[in-house]
């Protein structure tokens, strides 16, 4: 079984300041629970003027107390509120020519409980005209657009030209859980026996029945990415408004105090906000 | 800027992003950029990095995941038009 969530939008900002919006989402007042972010890998491939980033992000997370019902804490490693810590790994292509920028986030950790990968694919609308004359006017475009951020070291004051220039956004989410499975089939391979003889360890999932249980865990993932989704399409927007407004300059300020508010703040956002359920 | 996961590691690592986004916003996205100029503060941001990757026990997780990803990359990483 698998979960499938899927949604389109446009941004109202021009190709490249969303692809830097990207790089600089985190933090943002809507996503207090990534804690850090390091760029593990980055190529860049002067032939295609293609830039492929590998990134590692820390989030906070609670897990749902209706996972915690589900499995036994011995399985989870978290504390009795469900609170732990979770590593996700971005991987991205930006391609500057063809105007295009494909995203992929997944969890590293329990993917065998539920492996969740998102993926956001940004275009930059093309319009209806020959191949050929596409990929000059894409040349052509992005040297008209010199512009859109007038960057002369951190200091200076780059805006974002309001070009009306937009930018569409698909967004999907896939949802998979393998509980019990990867156990069956290993122990099946190694020792030639059945799922039967190992009661202490298939136990609580033969109560429930394997499909059942990958179900409800799928399930109770969609309804997380249904209420965080929203949320990460806002911090997009705050960091997108921010480099509108202010440029880089007003992004990193921004940054800077959301940083700063994480770290003091640990217990007074958990009062104040819910942002725990990822993006 | 984002904290890095290693504390130790912030300095070099604001170096690194700083350098990154004046290249990528003056040169790459004006299609201008002819190799990536910041690549050798990277390397010292990754000297930095993979020592406490190492240390925290999070290398070999990231190894794995990166090699099992890596075959769905190949046909994924291009959107279809």
């Amino acid at each position: 079984m698998v979960k499938f969530y899927s949604s389109n939008d446009t941004y109202q900002y021009p190709f490249p300041a969303v692809t830097l919006a990207y790089f600089l989402r985190y933090p943002n007042p809507y996503s207090t629970h990534v804690l850090t972010t390091d760029t593990i890998a980055r190529h860049f491939d002067p032939e295609t003027q293609r830039l492929t980033t590998v990134r590692l992000h820390l989030k906070r997370s609670k897990l749902p107390s209706a996972v915690l019902k589900l499995l036994p804490r011995s399985l989870l490693g978290a504390s009795s509120g469900g609170d732990t810590q979770s590593f996700i790994l971005e991987k991205s292509v930006v391609d500057i020519k063809e105007g295009w920028m494909d995203t992929e986030s997944r969890n590293l950790e329990w993917t065998g409980v539920l492996s969740v990968v998102e993926r956001q694919v940004f275009r930059r609308p093309t319009p209806d005209v020959p191949d050929e004359v596409k990929i000059w006017q894409g040349m052509e475009g992005a040297a008209r657009r010199h512009g859109f951020i007038n960057f002369t070291g951190i200091g200076a004051g780059a805006k974002v030209e309001d070009t009306g220039e937009t930018t569409e956004v698909e967004s999907s989410v896939t949802l998979h859980s393998h509980i019990g499975e990867k156990w069956k089939k290993r122990k099946a391979a190694e020792e030639g026996v059945s799922e039967e003889e190992h009661p202490q360890k298939m136990g609580f999932l033969r109560s429930w029945g394997t499909h059942s249980l990958q179900r409800s865990i799928e399930k109770i993932g969609m309804s997380r990415t249904l209420r965080s989704q929203p949320n990460a399409r806002e911090g997009m927007k705050v960091v997108l408004e921010r480099m509108r407004e202010g440029g880089l300059v007003a992004v990193l300020e921004g940054m800077r105090q959301d940083r700063e508010a994480i770290l003091k703040g640990h217990h007074a956002f958990k009062k104040g906000r819910h942002h725990d359920d990822d993006e | 800027m984002s904290a890095s996961l290693a504390p130790e590691c912030n300095e070099v690592k604001e170096r690194y992003d700083s350098c990154f986004l004046k290249w990528y916003s003056e040169k790459f996205l004006r299609g201008t950029a002819r190799s990536d100029e910041c690549d050798p503060l990277f390397k010292q941001y990754e000297q930095c990095l993979s020592k406490a990757l190492k240390a925290k026990g999070i290398d070999n997780m990231l190894k794995e995941a990166r090699e099992d990803n890596r075959e769905n990359d190949a046909e994924h990483m291009r959107p279809k038009r």
